[in-house]
């Protein structure tokens, strides 16, 4: 990804404390084909357990606080770029899930009090990585996120740490 | 801001960035001094760094070292082959290896001077913060991190916000610094310091050895913490002045912005087990007094130094430890076992009925020495965790060295004063 923007459609799982059990489950840790991770992902999220069904490529997912706490389970990470998730915007996020993603090349964002915002579901979302805005171009509403820090840019324009130390 | 605390102050040292971006919680890369990895995840980051970088070199061979300490003389032929295929990289790149025997990686950075006050290392350790106790900033890393710093000697990390924790008393012995590192656990678990770094002080540091004050740091990672400063003194510049090298003392400025200040009395502190089944189940000995226990291990980044082996030592000497009880001493480092065996340790230990095993991490590192058997093995440990099925299916306490040499000739758990005045 090398764009300064990425527009997509919103899907929304405002849920808080997601596990990265309730992610992908720990008795699947066999698993390390993103594409067999890929139908198992929320399958212990009660009320989205079809998401990984659902088709959802290029879409930005939007969470609530403390996702991905729990155990390190790059399969948690791994599952949603499968899926062609383009980014996943949340009030904040476990540490480990957050530095998984992040070296994998998965851009999270940290919005404060997301819950407050009226995104609803397919809105058009546009996210400025390099201004930390997200705007709604359904409603018009502009969204201020936690400053993206530089080496989360550097990892995710690269396309992922080990990507990244290619050319540092 | 233009006043640091004491890992904003050691980062600010390894980066690029302006001041203005030197605050909690934001994310920076920052150069890193020493990058090391062992015969656990070690192999992992071989192959991660020979697939992504297929015949690069590393950002600098002198800045890296192997340290296999998890799985020493390879008891299997799967540990074997991953400690070969160390050798065989290091090799190749001319990269250190501190082998088999020379004990735990954490302990050899400052031991052999490998890793100085204000320097950032990362290893595939998770109690490489221990280091904080001589003003380094270490941090655990995973594969992808160690793989990308090994190539290009950079990491990023997250600026912790900082507790100052004042330890206000003192106490005697038969408390020792695990009593208190017990406690202080105990106290910041219950406090939440998830993700925070801290800073200690207190009249009691200035009587702390290096060795106490690693026991001190070490249980930080088990209340979640991201790293505990002592900060450097005398007793640190002592420590480098003796191995040849002459530090640069760091400080917290005075008026450093902490997110909270924490006063915590250890005024006649007691002593202190951990039971199961987790660290931060701390409560005061008398609780758990009499409980049996049948295997009993000395060793660990937190409890396996030539001085925590002498505090053994003196409860044994002219005892005999309960024929009920396996007791296994693996001492931190070579240089411990060296100490043991001049100051006649070793054998007082031996003649007790006590048993010595190649420098490590000891029960830790899942596997090591003091797998325990099956669900009557009930285990006493002066290492740092008691996660069930770690060591073995049963109950795992921790304590200190004075408790578990008591512990030994007893064959339950034993306060050290009743056992010292027969």
């Amino acid at each position: 990804m090398s764009k300064e923007t990425i527009k997509a459609k919103a899907k929304l799982v405002i849920v808080d404390d997601v596990d990265t059990d309730q992610i992908f489950h720990q008795s699947l840790l066999t698993i390390h084909d993103p594409n067999e991770i890929k139908p198992h992902i929320f399958g212990n999220l009660e009320g989205y357990k079809s998401f990984g069904k659902e088709d959802n490529v290029g879409k930005i997912l939007l969470v609530g606080k403390n996702f991905g706490k729990g155990s390190t389970r790059q399969q948690a990470v791994t599952g949603f770029i499968a899926h062609g998730i383009t980014a996943i915007v949340g009030e904040s996020f476990g540490p480990i899930y957050y530095s998984n993603s992040v070296n994998s090349g998965l851009l999270l964002v940290e919005v404060p009090g997301i819950s407050e915002f009226k995104v609803k579901e397919d809105d058009d979302l546009e996210i400025d990585i390099t201004q930390s805005l997200i705007i709604n171009q359904n409603n018009g509403e502009t969204i201020k996120c936690v400053k993206i820090p530089q080496p989360v840019l550097d990892i995710i324009k690269a396309g992922g740490l080990l990507k990244l130390g290619e050319i540092m | 801001m233009t006043s640091f605390t004491l890992i904003e102050k050691i980062i600010r040292n390894r980066t690029d960035v302006s001041d203005d971006e030197i605050y909690p919680n934001n994310i920076v890369w920052v150069n890193l001094d020493l990058v090391t990895a062992r015969d656990y995840a070690g192999p992992q980051v071989i192959d991660l760094f020979q697939k992504n970088y297929t015949g690069s070199k590393t950002f600098n061979n002198e800045k890296i070292i192997f340290t296999p300490d998890c799985y020493p003389y390879g008891n299997d032929p799967k540990h074997a082959k991953d400690q070969e295929k160390i050798r065989v990289f290091a090799k190749e790149h001319g990269i250190k290896v501190t082998d088999l025997g020379s004990g735990i990686g954490s302990h050899l950075l400052f031991r052999r001077g490998f890793s100085k006050p204000g320097d950032i290392a990362i290893g595939a350790d998770s109690h490489y913060n221990i280091l904080g106790a001589l003003g380094i900033l270490g941090q655990g890393a995973g594969d992808v991190m160690l793989a990308f710093a090994l190539k290009t000697g950079k990491s990023w990390i997250k600026i912790p916000e900082t507790v100052k924790v004042i330890l206000k008393g003192d106490y005697e012995w038969p408390t020792t610094a695990k009593d208190l590192a017990l406690y202080v656990l105990k106290e910041l678990h219950e406090y939440g310091i998830t993700g925070k770094a801290v800073e200690f002080y207190g009249e009691i540091i200035d009587k702390l050895s290096i060795e106490e004050r690693v026991t001190l740091c070490s249980l930080i990672t088990e209340a979640s913490g991201v790293i505990g400063f002592v900060p450097d003194d005398k007793i640190t510049a002592d420590y480098y002045s003796e191995i040849g090298i002459e530090i640069e003392m760091l400080s917290a400025d005075e008026d450093a912005r902490y997110v909270s200040e924490l006063v915590l009395d250890i005024q006649d502190l007691g002593q202190y087990i951990a039971c199961p089944p987790h660290p931060h189940n701390v409560k005061k000995i008398e609780e758990v007094i009499g409980t049996p226990i049948n295997s009993i291990i000395i060793g660990s980044c937190t409890n396996g130094s030539s001085a925590d082996i002498h505090d053994v030592a003196k409860i044994l000497k002219g005892h005999k430890i309960n024929p009920d009880v396996r007791f296994g001493i693996v001492p931190a480092t070579r240089e411990d076992f060296v100490s043991i065996n001049l100051n006649g340790d070793m054998t007082i230990i031996l003649e007790s009925g006590g048993n010595f095993f190649g420098a490590g991490c000891s029960t830790c590192a899942n596997g090591q020495y003091g797998l325990t058997g099956g669900e009557t093995a009930v285990t006493l440990t002066t290492g740092n965790r008691n996660t069930q099925g770690k060591i073995g299916p049963a109950d795992v306490y921790l304590a200190s060295p004075v408790v578990a040499a008591a512990t030994a000739i007893e064959g339950k758990i034993a306060a050290p004063k009743e056992v010292v005045k027969r």
